[in-house]
């Protein structure tokens, strides 16, 4: 058994976990992170992308409204790339007429979050396929983020400050030591999921960021804490339709906001309490209520192509709380298990929404600084996390520099403009246990066709990639890997070409700060502890075994070839992982769009009469689309 | 007016449309865009798997449909019957060996006529699986896994549509004997953009083809057959691969691959040559939107005529004395459907067997081997391709319908895409000329 010590180990690789890897790691404590599948698996890769404004809380939750425009602002800067400054309207639908608008004015004044109504004939000329019988609108500085994006680079920007992140790591059990009322958490067992493989991790202080999971990861400790999932339904349609996001000027309600991220526009949401935050049915309701719900502010959005529908849980936590998922307060939860249930060494973060992710995190880390002896100050809202400099992303990116660079060729995912390189550049410095976790860092297969040509060349590639022995033998090269890989440039077709990488040209940025406030603590580079992280418990130290440096990706060693990389299971996979999100919204152009990728898969290539058709993956039962009947087929 | 007027212009209206047009019926074929054949292999798939048994491919596809008859009765084959399957199917062959792009089957050309014993070829594809196939354009059938050369499969460095390494793995993996190699695509094209009908209309050129012939000669060991991704010329495709074959010194063999499908491309432009000079008129971009019918009233209705809608112009009212539906299911456009799970076909708003019930329409699994339920079903008909109601009865006396249209089948999953087109095309045309002979 491998064996790991560390100061404070982070269980949950969604925004707070990796926020606050990230902060504790520029504070000097050596930090572990461990997260049970890939980045952002959990609710941070699931939601519908709105950097909030704090618009939607003003009325019903202003504490959370301040917090958000508070942390907006913040976010603009240390993760500008990262967003898209879209702003944002709430608009007054013929359905919403009542006292609501003037407290909503009222309640943006009250909480800090900037506020202007603009004449419905101006918002109709930014955005002319909003309902034209809208009353009123205001404008805030709502504005759309790339979480898988962001979370990368806060991940980068923690190696750099010495964290170790451990994906495909799942907590199996705390460790805890002492008797009734002594009792102490000093570590945890946790499985390799890739490698097939148990970990011990020691640690003084455990903090629990699994947000919709917590009470699980509590239960472990015998403490049971209201954390109930809300699950939320969201579609993704073919067209953007807006550049700005659009809510309803009402209090907060299902299918009630537009979101436009990247290329699609996504309407969200509904909320309702469920079981277990893991296996989320979407019903043929959901999907036609967000559809209904989005007509009313952009008429006919309905009868544009859907292409994708998913749901993700909000951690929703209220202590003696019983009421509708939707009431549940948006402000997050740190509970410090010393104080309430007599376990020293463990904290649980949990609630909130992305938006807050970084100030989350900070309080968190100032807990866990209490109690392990306070080092340096969080510098986390003035340190820019690498890329930052590029300043706010926009939807041409792309296109531009492929047409500057004449990359047309060099296509292979159409639909969002991904070329070979950018491909092999991410599977190159962040090894992959299926396909889905190179979506998530390119946009693989995000568009229309989900899938039908990129899967066969994305698997097509990434297998000559292993036979020429990308991810064997050369030891330096993994090594290096997390260090060369800049993620800044990830989404970039122009500083990825020809497998050249970004590494070459990587500009010299690295955490520089933000605003016009001199750097002071930590952060930069240059000043980064020198921390080595991770001793390794009874085995002599090795190079490939310095925690820092090793990626975070396990499955890749010298010389093997892991049954988890074979190219029939990652096509197979990661058709399937397509198929679930498909499956809810199948009907018109996209059904016929579906067909072609069977005609494509099943007859052309007849995959599914492959060898190797037996091999799973760690992930490959959580891409089965539930269809078991449900006799809630009507919204109840 | 004409005698036919057939909406489609895949594989099974373009073989109804040649039967009609060669028994002397004045022919018209509207598309709203062409067939699936620029999507498919190139082939001619008859039963590859079967719905009892899908994991191992059918071996003889003709006696494969003679077994369906119990178990399947509503199949299009077992309403035609397997002989009338082979008949259409010698059509189809001579057809094809007439127009100078030969389709043959594992037992060689020519072997098919009066035979049921003739075996599925097994092909390998772009991922190294082996697709059964009954017919195959005579660039493919080097393929064939009985033959005993072993393989080097041919790709070209930073072509995105075709990955030799993984073919030749999984072909080991079953096996056989297979290998990969690289040559630039420099050899090809120069152009930064570029798809797989791009090099093809390269390869139309006969130095360039030479030359690529020369280079595969230095990489091929003595005994070893030869598979390139399958773009070896368009519009000179017979001579590119003769010069291939020679330059190369070893059989040389072509394998589909994604869309856009150059063997399907090749296919479409044979058929509609021949049809244009019967004086077929073929009009591409002509979508069927509807139709003025009588309905039925005790007896079967008629079609009064269809309407056409076009992007330049106000619908167009086309009358005939018959008519076809061959616009595909689903995968054609044939079909359109909501989200309230209405699914409905589009011209003649024809009665379906697919449940008006979206959570009725899918399995958990892309691949679940029994298919999913949306796309098995279809309209249905009687054994002259008149489409019918519940009751059985023809609903109009003057509409046929043919390929993916029809309900009972899956072609996709049970391999028979093109089967069922050339049969149920065949059959259609062969009933509409007895009907307007009486």
């Amino acid at each position: 058994m491998k064996r790991i010590e560390t100061e404070i180990l982070v269980v949950g690789g969604g925004a707070t976990g990796t926020g606050i890897a990230w902060d504790a790691a520029l504070r000097g404590f050596k930090v572990t992170l461990i997260e049970k599948r890939d980045l952002t698996h959990g609710t941070t890769g699931r939601y519908h992308g709105l950097l909030h404004s704090g618009g939607r809380y003003v009325v019903k939750d202003p504490v959370s409204a301040t917090e958000c425009i508070h942390e907006n602002r913040i976010l603009r800067k240390t993760h500008a790339h990262c967003i898209e400054n879209t702003s944002g309207f709430f608009a007054v639908t013929p359905e919403d007429e009542g006292p609501y608008p003037d407290k909503f004015l009222e309640g943006c004044r009250a909480t800090g979050v900037d506020c202007a109504e603009i004449s419905v004939a101006d918002a109709l000329r930014r955005e002319p396929l909003l309902n034209p019988r809208i009353s009123r609108v205001f404008e805030v500085p709502d504005g759309t983020a790339d979480s898988f994006l962001a979370t990368h680079a806060t991940v980068q920007a923690a190696r750099h400050a010495g964290a170790q992140i451990l994906t495909y790591h799942e907590l199996m059990g705390l460790i805890i030591e002492g008797g009734d009322g002594n009792r102490r958490v000093v570590g945890a067992k946790v499985r390799d999921v890739a490698k097939g493989m148990d970990v011990e991790i020691r640690a003084q202080m455990v903090i629990n960021a699994t947000g919709a999971w917590a009470g699980m990861v509590t239960q472990m400790a015998g403490v049971a804490i209201s954390v109930v999932p809300g699950k939320g339904v969201m579609v993704a349609m073919n067209h953007r339709a807006l550049n700005t996001v659009v809510n309803r000027c009402k209090m907060p309600a299902d299918g009630d906001i537009i979101v436009p991220v990247h290329t699609v526009a996504i309407i969200g949401t509904t909320d309702e309490r469920v079981t277990d935050p893991e296996n989320l049915r979407i019903e043929p309701w959901e999907v036609n209520l967000m559809l209904e719900e989005g007509d009313k502010l952009v008429p006919n959005l309905s009868k544009a192509r859907v292409v994708r529908a998913w749901a993700g849980v909000r951690p929703l936590y209220q202590e003696d709380y019983a009421g509708a998922s939707r009431d549940a307060t948006r402000k997050f939860a740190l509970l410090d298990h010393k104080e309430r249930h007599g376990i020293d060494g463990f904290i649980t973060i949990t609630g909130g929404k992305w938006t807050t992710f970084r100030l989350m995190a900070e309080k968190t880390v100032d807990l866990a600084a209490s109690h392990l002896g306070a080092r340096k100050p969080c510098v986390t809202a003035t340190t820019a996390v690498p890329g930052a400099d590029q300043g706010n992303y926009w939807l041409g990116h792309r296109l531009h520099e492929i047409e500057e660079q004449k990359l047309q060729g060099q296509l292979i995912c159409e639909c969002e403009l991904v070329t070979r390189a950018m491909l092999e550049n991410a599977a190159k410095q962040n090894p992959l246990l299926t396909l889905d976790d190179l979506r998530r860092d390119v946009r693989l297969g995000m568009g229309p066709c989900q899938g039908g040509f990129c899967t066969y060349r994305a698997v097509g590639i990434i297998h000559e990639m292993g036979k020429a022995g990308v991810w064997e033998g050369d030891a330096g090269h993994q090594t290096h890997a997390a260090e060369e890989w800049d993620v800044a440039y990830i989404q970039s077709p122009a500083r990825n070409v020809n497998g050249s990488g970004s590494v070459g040209d990587r500009p010299q940025q690295q955490g520089g700060s933000v605003g016009d406030r001199p750097q002071q603590q930590g952060g930069s580079v240059g000043d980064r502890p020198q921390q080595q992280g991770g001793s390794v418990g009874d085995r002599p130290q090795q190079q490939g075994d310095r925690p820092q440096q090793q990626g975070d990706r396990p499955q890749q060693r010298a010389g093997q070839t892991p049954p988890l990389f074979n190219p029939n299971l990652l096509l197979r996979d990661f058709l399937q992982e397509r198929w679930k999100g498909v499956a809810p919204i199948l009907w018109g152009r996209q059904l016929k769009q579906e067909r072609l990728d069977e005609l494509i898969y099943l007859n052309v290539m007849n995959a599914d009469h492959l060898p190797d058709d037996q091999l799973a993956s760690a992930m490959t039962d959580f891409y089965l689309f539930d269809t078991t009947p449900n006799e809630h087929e009507v919204h109840p | 007016m004409s005698d036919l007027f057939v909406i489609g212009a895949g594989l099974s209206g373009l073989m109804a449309a040649y039967t009609a047009a060669r028994a002397g019926l004045r022919v018209q074929v509207v598309t709203k865009g062409l067939g699936s054949m620029h999507w498919a292999a190139g082939t001619v798939d008859v039963m590859g798997y079967t719905p009892e048994e899908l994991s191992r491919p059918v071996q003889r596809p003709l006696e494969a449909i003679q077994a369906l008859a119990h178990s399947h009765p509503e199949h299009p084959y077992v309403l035609l019957g397997s002989h009338q399957v082979q008949v259409a199917l010698e059509e189809f062959t001579a057809l094809m060996a007439e127009l100078g792009l030969p389709y043959g089957g594992a037992g060689g050309f020519g072997a098919l006529a009066h035979s049921t014993s003739g075996d599925n070829l097994l092909l390998p594809s772009a991922v190294g699986a082996l697709r059964p196939a009954f017919l195959a354009p005579s660039a493919q059938l080097a393929g064939d896994m009985a033959r005993p050369e072993p393989l080097l499969i041919v790709g070209f460095t930073g072509l995105r549509d075709f990955y030799p390494e993984l073919i030749a793995e999984n072909l080991a993996k079953q096996g056989f004997q297979a290998r990969a190699a690289f040559l630039p695509l420099s050899l090809l094209t120069e152009q930064a953009d570029r798809n797989n009908v791009h090099l093809a209309q390269a390869l139309d050129l006969q130095a360039r083809r030479l030359k690529l012939g020369g280079e595969l000669k230095r990489l091929a060991r003595a005994g070893e057959r030869i598979g390139l991704p399958a773009l070896l010329g368009l519009d000179d495709h017979a001579a590119a691969l003769a010069d291939l074959s020679a330059a190369a010194g070893a059989p040389i063999f072509e394998i589909p691959t994604l869309p856009p499908s150059v063997p399907g491309m090749r296919l479409y432009k044979a058929l509609r040559a021949r049809l244009w000079r019967m004086g077929v008129r073929i009009d591409v971009g002509l979508e069927g939107i509807g139709a003025n019918v009588i309905a039925a009233n005790g007896t079967a209705g008629r079609v009064q005529w269809v309407e056409t809608a076009t992007t330049t112009s106000r619908p167009l009212k086309h009358r005939a004395k018959a008519y076809l539906l061959a616009t595909g299911g689903i995968l054609g456009g044939g079909f359109d459907s909501d989200h309230t799970g209405r699914i409905w076909e589009t011209v003649f708003d024809l009665p379906l067997t697919i449940p008006q019930a979206r959570h009725q329409w899918f399995r958990p699994a892309f691949m679940d081997p029994a298919g999913h339920p949306v796309f098995n079903g279809g309209v249905a008909v009687n054994a002259a391709m008149q489409p019918v109601g519940a009751d059985g009865q023809v609903l109009y006396a003057n509409l046929w319908a043919a390929g993916g249209a029809l309900a009972g089948a899956d072609p996709i999953q049970q391999h028979s895409l093109e089967g069922l087109a050339i049969a149920t095309g065949w059959a259609a045309g062969q009933a509409i000329v007895r009907a307007l002979a009486q």
